[in-house]
């Protein structure tokens, strides 16, 4: 019993305190620029691009943009919790300490997909309105739970990123490169039928894929239960980068115990 | 010539309280000091971490200004004249950050000789001759981020230096270095001084400014509250002795009652390694042996020395009392 | 003994700028990704524009395509360029170095847009062998003042930014609020035209916009110059307010005790 509200304790705790620490978020400094101009600009951006193009509708951008960009907090926060930990030498701290290191590490996932989560609903809800999308009022609540899907499949990528930082020292460039192969195979401003093959190969095994499907089917009305199936190949993807995450986490944390590379940087 | 005139400088910091509300808080630095260096002068500021040395230094190096009072530098105000003073002196801090750790210590200097005037045709001989006497030639082309903490501070000097100051600022230059290191900074700061700079230090190692310093003023909480030579800060302590106790045990709890016997002066508790030591200092004349003894009564004793007082007494006397 | 000489501050310019090239090209990693990053956005808007236009559409997106690493590699860095130099601990010695801060900032930001050029190059490049977008140049004289022209303007653009941004301790953050909404609004993918009519004289004042545009002229043909004239102008009243910002910011720095972080 105590194991167990231990590792509750540390999976909150721990992972509340990191996040703060690393993006000292409270600042509305930070904040604002971040998670609310960010998302609004590029959601502008493509809906332009699509008129001048003749391509698609407003709609289209704005739902694939909205949902990317709840792939920003999970891609840059989880990697750099542990890389920004490594660089301030308390990762050794933390890693010399008996606590299970599963909620350890998934604890400091939490506030990233509520995170996520919210900067997709705002970037909705503000982007529909800028271009005066009618998407049905039943839809918003079954294009929240496609969006917190798709954050947690995100955190997934995040958590390997992570593991990643571990090795590699430039883990913001590694994000960065993610972030921009997730907008470009993911269906999020091409659609997918316009990308050559073999890019349409590799698109289902990304999370936001299924994701960003689903939610532009539902703000056209479709119904939640027509959704489940993307929802579920969604959540899929994410398990499954959640555990090639952790695994990499274990594998590299006894590595670089070996090898000596913890504390070098 | 005076170098250096500070007359009644006050520095005031306000710091918001957070973000999101208003309302600030309000500190202050340095609480009106005067003092005054003559050229060709080593001047040491003493005083304990936060006394107000860094701000002072920050005011007459142009990066601060004064909330009142005034200082002026080479006959420089340091409000109106900015530019005039940044062109006379150099500043050097310590620690290891201000550098461009990517680059090249031979970059880092091109870099500041052109930002300092230094001309063309003067800065190649120029550089070579600091890196030489920073014991940096032959390492010159390695990227600062390879060198040792000491190799950085000599660096830093070495780019203090590029123009030839008349006046040099070193702000806590020895932090961090191992004592050789701090041995042949401690070299490097004399034979500037023998070569005419007029140099202003400010540390908290008693020893450096006893042995650098040809006058030196006692800072603490933003007050001067000494100023002389080394000797003649000795002096004021000079008389009367002083009585070490190691103590294992609650030492803090018998401070009161050391204090209150007649004819000591101070009594503070200092570590020294796994042990603590009460250490007391007497009026002249006065014999408070016995007397400490009888007060540590019931509290395990170590050793017990009776010695002559040291700058550092006189030091450790000051700062307290301020 | 007498105080050093006043710098020259075209010395003091050119030696910053070689300075910080320097510095920025020892990071490969950075360097790196400030070549893939605008690639994907240009990728996009092939992808797009590949749907059902024609080549002329393309050519015109792959120019304004290959500008876009320019003003992302100075919005980016230069936000944070000052923060970068407080957290080294080396801006208070920029600040006490007898020359104006404004020579010391300039430098980093064009630095900046010059590495931007290899993304330039990239991106034409991208366009070439991925999409068959063939770049010919009708006004090679002309694209080649162009080119160095728009640079500059942005570098400057940069520069006026990061003085803007000294006071505001998280400006690193602030790279991404004013990366895409410059690209859209200075017309880098889509034509100014389309966008709403009061986003207009926003457009006009940004140099950029006249940058990429003379850039277009002097490839497809068309007469470029009245729009390298703006671009310069512009850059050089960016160059002024940026001067004179950096003067009262560095006052009010004094006084506020924020050069430092301690």
């Amino acid at each position: 019993m105590t194991a167990f509200v231990n590792a509750t304790r540390i999976f909150f705790l721990g992972g509340i305190m990191s996040y703060r620490a690393l993006f000292n978020w409270l600042s509305p400094w930070i904040l604002i620029p971040s998670f609310l101009v960010g998302p609004i600009a590029q959601i502008l951006l493509f809906a332009f691009l699509g008129r001048s193009a003749g391509v698609a509708s407003d709609e289209f951008f704005v739902v694939g943009n909205a949902l990317q960009y709840a792939a920003i907090p999970c891609l840059f926060a989880m990697g750099n919790t542990i890389g920004d930990e490594r660089q301030e030498k308390t990762l050794g701290i933390i890693l010399s300490t008996p606590a299970p290191r599963v909620p350890l590490f998934l604890g400091r996932a939490i506030p990233v997909i509520a995170n996520g989560f919210l900067v997709a609903l705002f970037s909705l809800v503000v982007g529909g309105a800028i271009f005066s999308i009618d998407v049905p009022g039943s839809a918003y609540f079954p294009i929240a739970v496609v969006t917190l899907v798709a954050s947690f499949s995100c955190t997934g990528l995040g958590l390997v990123c992570a593991a990643l930082s571990l090795r590699v020292r430039e883990t913001a460039v590694l994000a960065n490169v993610i972030f921009g192969v997730l907008l470009v195979f993911c269906g999020v401003n091409v659609p997918l039928d316009s990308l050559p093959e073999w890019m349409q190969s590799v698109s289902p095994w990304l999370p936001l894929t299924h994701g960003i499907a689903a939610a532009r089917r539902l703000a056209d009305g479709a119904t939640f239960s027509s959704v489940t199936g993307d929802l579920f190949r969604e959540a899929g993807v994410g398990a499954l980068y959640v555990l090639i995450g952790m695994a990499m986490l274990s594998y590299f944390e006894w590595e670089s115990r070996r090898r000596a590379t913890l504390e070098v940087f | 010539m005076t170098v250096i005139e500070v007359s009644s400088l006050r520095r005031i910091y306000r710091t918001r309280i957070s973000p999101w509300r208003r309302g600030s808080r309000e500190v202050e630095a340095v609480r009106g000091i005067d003092f005054a260096v003559e050229r060709g002068e080593l001047f040491g500021l003493l005083g304990p971490n936060g006394a107000g040395k860094t701000t002072t230094i920050k005011m007459l190096i142009t990066l601060l200004l004064p909330t009142s009072g005034s200082a002026r530098v080479l006959g420089h105000d340091v409000v109106e004249d900015p530019r005039a003073v940044r062109r006379r002196v150099g500043y050097v801090f310590g620690g290891d950050r201000g550098l461009y750790e990517r680059l090249s210590g031979l970059d880092n200097l091109r870099y500041f000789a052109e930002l300092y005037g230094v001309p063309a045709r003067e800065q190649k001989a120029r550089i070579a001759e600091l890196l030489e006497l920073a014991g940096l030639a032959g390492r010159e082309k390695e990227r600062v981020e390879g060198y040792s903490r000491g190799m950085r501070q000599r660096l830093h000097i070495a780019r203090g230096l590029l123009h030839k100051p008349e006046v040099l600022f070193l702000d806590e230059p020895s932090i961090g270095i191992d004592p050789v290191g701090a041995r042949e900074l401690r070299t490097t700061v004399a034979d500037l001084r023998n070569a005419g700079t007029t140099v202003l230090l400010t540390t908290h190692y008693m020893f450096e400014a006893d042995e650098l310093c040809d006058r030196i003023a006692v800072i603490a909480d933003g007050r001067i509250v000494a100023e002389g030579t080394p000797a003649e800060l000795k002096s004021r302590v000079g008389e009367g002795s002083v009585v070490e106790v190691e103590v294992f045990g609650d030492a803090g709890s018998v401070l009161p009652a050391l204090r209150a016997l007649s004819g000591v002066r101070s009594a503070v508790v200092e570590e020294r390694g796994h042990s603590e030591v009460i250490v007391v200092r007497a009026e002249p004349g006065a014999e408070v042996t016995q007397g400490v003894l009888g007060a540590l009564d019931g509290i395990s004793l170590g050793r017990v020395a009776t010695r002559q007082p040291t700058l550092e007494d006189a030091y450790v006397e000051l700062v307290e009392s301020a | 003994m007498s105080a050093a000489p006043a710098a020259s501050i075209p010395r003091v310019l050119a030696v910053g700028w070689w300075f910080h090239l320097k510095m920025l090209s020892r990071s490969a990693f950075n360097g790196i990704l400030q070549i893939l990053w605008p690639l994907f956005f240009a990728t996009i808007a092939f992808f797009l524009y590949g749907i059902d236009g024609d080549d002329r559409t393309l050519l015109y997106a792959s120019i304004g395509a290959s500008v876009m690493g320019v003003w992302s590699a100075v919005s980016t860095s230069g936000s944070g360029a000052v923060q970068r130099e407080r957290w080294q601990g080396t801006l208070e010695l920029l600040v006490a170095a007898p020359v104006p801060l404004a020579s010391v900032l300039l430098p980093v930001t064009t630095a900046m847009a010059t590495v931007g050029l290899y993304s330039m190059v990239t991106t034409l490049l991208w366009g070439r062998l991925l999409f068959g977008i063939d770049v010919s140049i009708e006004h090679p004289w002309l694209f080649a003042f162009s080119v160095p022209a728009t640079v500059l303007a942005i570098g400057m653009l940069g520069f006026l930014l990061s003085v803007t941004v000294v006071r505001y301790r998280s400006a690193w953050a602030l790279g991404n609020a004013f990366e895409l909404p410059v690209w859209l609004v200075s017309g880098f993918l889509v034509p100014i035209s389309i966008l709403p009519d009061w986003v207009r004289p926003i457009s006009w004042v940004l140099a950029p916009t006249w940058g990429v545009r003379a850039i277009r002229e002097s490839a497809l043909g068309g007469h470029p110059l009245p729009d390298l004239l703006l671009c310069l102008l512009l850059g050089t009243v960016y160059l002024l307010v940026g001067v004179f910002a950096a003067e009262s910011i560095l006052r009010s720095a004094r006084r506020n005790a924020s050069l430092s972080l301690s």
